[in-house]
């Protein structure tokens, strides 16, 4: 018998599950209240680079002829009566659920960022806020530019020192690097929250001269004094702030409402993805709450699992990521790392750049087809295991 | 009169930078004269809860390992 199954959300992690599943097995159906895919990596470089290739793809494109979509937002979900409803009132019911509804911004958590996020932007959420970073860049000619994480959850944690890195070069490549001041702020003890790759990046923010505070919480920003507040009480003052923003999960009715985390993230089985409590539902990818990285590798590989799990495979997550981490300059490492395994020390190189370009070129065809792209992705994951790699990098 | 909280933050399992990430979420919303009790199994915590203290002024009133957690006693003094 064919099993409903529904999927919340058409970015990378719904749109490759939806992809993998067996026509003959599974009616699927994706829905989302956007029509459009966002390629959301390319955000770093239309933020830092004026990169102006499109980032965007209608979903229905990225779709298998067979895989329905409706273009809708979800209020609400019963997992009790497994039910999914529509904005318009109207329920699907399924055989299986798969949140897939990725993370969304949520200025309101630190007072006076959404002034800032409009006035200067930021590369976590829309084209049109990355854009304001690039021209928020190119008015500076002079001054103090502050980058960093203003609160405790955000997707992609490479990402808020790559601006950094990217904006570092900007600045040398437009001659005026020694009039600008660039400060990193975070509430991590170390620039980088993993050993391994602050080993890599802490001497590299010190040979660019780019100074950083750790173990800072930001409180409130004033954006009409220019000043941040922290915690304890001090303060930066600064001429332009890109602000890594607060995320948190999409705004959709749950019940029963104890899957969600504080922050609207939905609990889960860290090898399975089973949302907690139940065994026909399952968050992949920013929407989860659980306790790994938000990428879009984390989403390729728990709609992996997610697939097999369906068609009755055994299966389950390492908890594996593989980022590459672009450090300017056409250089960078990879953040690799597992549940057994703590982040890798790769070395700065070329290699890193380059896969991460390639990977920027083959994302749309590999989301529409994965039967291609898997055993390429396989090899390539097998051969690049972190417990392979430690002998080399541990 | 504002009544002090008991906060219990429970980061077993959780490896670098999990338990400190955990802590912060629940010093947001804590107030001075609360206390947040951080139980985490990672070794990396030790090191840096202890840096977070020496940051942020908050004081560290216990920092004690069982057999199977490290446990932090914090009591937040030094919000502003």
């Amino acid at each position: 018998m064919v099993k409903k199954v529904v999927i919340l959300g058409g970015g990378t992690g719904g749109a490759l599950l939806a992809n993998k599943l067996p026509r003959d097995e599974f009616e699927v159906t994706i829905v989302d209240k956007q029509e459009y895919h966002h390629f959301l990596p390319a955000l770093l470089y239309i933020a830092f680079r004026g990169y102006r290739k499109p980032i965007k793809r209608g979903i229905k494109t990225l779709l298998k002829p067979w895989v329905n979509f409706i273009p809708s937002g979800a209020r609400a979900v019963n997992l009790y009566d497994r039910y999914v409803e529509l904005e318009n009132g109207k329920r699907l019911n399924y055989d299986y659920l798969v949140i897939a509804t990725g993370a969304t911004m949520d200025y309101s958590k630190v007072p006076g960022l959404d002034k800032v996020v409009e006035q200067f932007g930021n590369y976590h959420s829309t084209e049109e806020n990355a854009w304001k970073v690039w021209n928020s860049l190119n008015s500076m000619g002079s001054g103090t530019l502050v980058i960093g994480l203003t609160y405790e959850r955000y997707r992609c944690p490479p990402s808020p020192l790559e601006g950094v890195f990217l904006a570092e070069e900007y600045f040398r490549m437009r001659g005026i690097r020694d009039k600008v001041r660039i400060v990193y702020i975070t509430f991590y003890p170390k620039p980088y929250p993993a050993e391994g790759i602050n080993e890599i990046v802490e001497p590299l923010l010190k040979e660019r001269g780019i100074e950083y505070l750790t173990l800072f919480m930001v409180d409130h920003v004033d954006p009409e004094k220019r000043v941040i507040y922290f915690m304890e009480g001090e303060e930066i003052k600064y001429d332009v702030f890109i602000p890594i923003p607060p995320h948190a999960g999409a705004d959709i009715k749950y019940t029963p409402e104890d899957v969600l985390d504080s922050d609207r993230f939905v609990k889960a089985d860290k090898f399975t993805n089973r949302v907690q409590g139940f065994d026909d539902a399952f968050v992949i990818g920013d929407a989860s709450a659980l306790p790994v990285a938000k990428t879009g590798v984390t989403a390729h590989l728990q709609a992996d699992v997610v697939a097999k799990l369906l068609m009755g495979e055994t299966a389950a997550n390492t908890g594996r990521t593989h980022c590459p981490f672009d450090v300017g300059y056409g250089l960078g490492t990879f953040v690799i790392s597992d549940f057994r395994n703590p982040a890798l020390r790769f070395p700065v190189g070329k290699l890193p750049h380059l896969f991460k370009v390639a990977f920027m070129a083959s994302y749309w065809d590999m989301i529409l087809y994965p039967e291609l792209w898997d055993p390429i992705f396989n090899a390539y994951f097998s051969a690049t295991e972190p417990s392979k790699l430690r002998v080399f990098y541990g | 009169m504002s009544q002090s909280n008991k906060l219990l933050v429970d980061a077993r399992g959780l490896s670098c930078p999990g338990p400190i990430t955990e802590l912060v979420k629940a010093y947001r919303n804590a107030k001075n004269g609360d206390i947040i009790e951080v139980w985490a199994t990672d070794p990396g915590f030790e090191p840096d809860i202890k840096a977070w203290i020496s940051r942020t002024g908050n004081q560290l009133v216990e920092l004690r390992k069982e057999q199977d957690r490290i446990v932090a006693v914090i009591r937040v003094t030094a919000k502003k």
